[in-house]
């Protein structure tokens, strides 16, 4: 036997020890018609053809079998991952959008009826942008905890992330 | 499960027509087609999965292994016979099939 037919013997049956059950009986028979073949570099290529038509085969259902596998023990798990941070993204945005509002109404207050004072202004923006909004989001919280906690998360992180804002906002003016 | 009907697909259909009957080898229908084992392997896998074509160990000779044949179920041939390819775009058949009679 040359070497190169001895090469694509090799490569073949290396194909069969890794091949799955499913496709060995195909790998056997693809190394088996090596032996009918008169010329050297014709069973080279059929070798290389047939160890890519293994691959071709094999990954896709190993793939296959692999999240089939998966989605039995992680799918669940992932759902409510997707979930929880659905939820908590839910929460964010409604934060976000009840101060937008807020401060939007303010502004609008404040064209409509101009303040005769600045420090009128300043309390009259604390109240409306800031006491008002974070009594929503602690009462909404509240509310929310039991039956949708991840928006309830989200809303006491908007909470949180406000007072902090503030806090930074006092100690440094 | 629908099967995809390439012009390869068509190709080995028309290649078991010739000799509907016969059991005929992978490497065989290789030199026929002209196709590669690469390409002709995932067509046959294909057909068998889909109960098109039966598989079968033909016994060895001595100091060589059994080879693989193939042959159309009847499903298949009915599946061949409609789908079967036009003569002009059929490929000429280089060497004699070496099937093996039933």
């Amino acid at each position: 036997m040359s070497a190169i037919r001895r090469l694509a013997s090799r490569l073949l049956g290396a194909a069969v020890r890794h091949s799955s059950s499913k496709s060995q009986e195909w790998v056997r028979a693809m190394l088996s018609e090596l032996d009918y073949m008169e010329s050297d570099w014709a069973a080279l290529f059929w070798a290389l053809g047939s160890a890519r038509a293994i691959f071709k085969y094999s990954v896709p259902r190993q793939l296959h079998t692999w999240l089939g596998t998966r989605s039995n023990e992680e799918e669940g798990m992932l759902k409510h991952m997707r979930r929880t941070a659905a939820g908590t993204l839910a929460g964010i945005g409604i934060a976000v959008g009840v101060l937008v509002a807020a401060f939007g109404l303010v502004r609008l207050l404040l064209v409509i009826f101009p303040a005769p004072t600045l420090k009128g202004v300043e309390s009259v923006q604390m109240l409306a942008v800031i006491v008002v909004p974070e009594t929503i989001f602690v009462v909404a919280a509240v509310a929310l905890w039991r039956k949708r906690r991840p928006m309830a998360v989200g809303l006491v992180l908007s909470a949180v992330t406000l007072v902090a804002h503030i806090v930074v906002h006092l100690t440094t003016h | 499960m629908k099967l995809r009907l390439s012009p390869q697909t068509l190709q080995v259909l028309d290649a078991f027509l010739q000799a509907p009957k016969d059991w005929i080898y992978g490497y065989d229908i290789s030199r026929n087609t002209g196709l590669k084992s690469g390409t002709l392997y995932p067509i046959l896998m294909r057909l068998a999965e889909r109960k098109l074509l039966e598989t079968s160990w033909e016994t060895a000779e001595v100091g060589r292994p059994p080879r693989h044949m193939y042959r159309l179920t009847p499903e298949g041939m009915r599946f061949a016979k409609e789908h079967h390819l036009q003569p002009a775009t059929r490929r000429p058949a280089r060497v004699a099939f070496g099937g093996v009679n039933s």
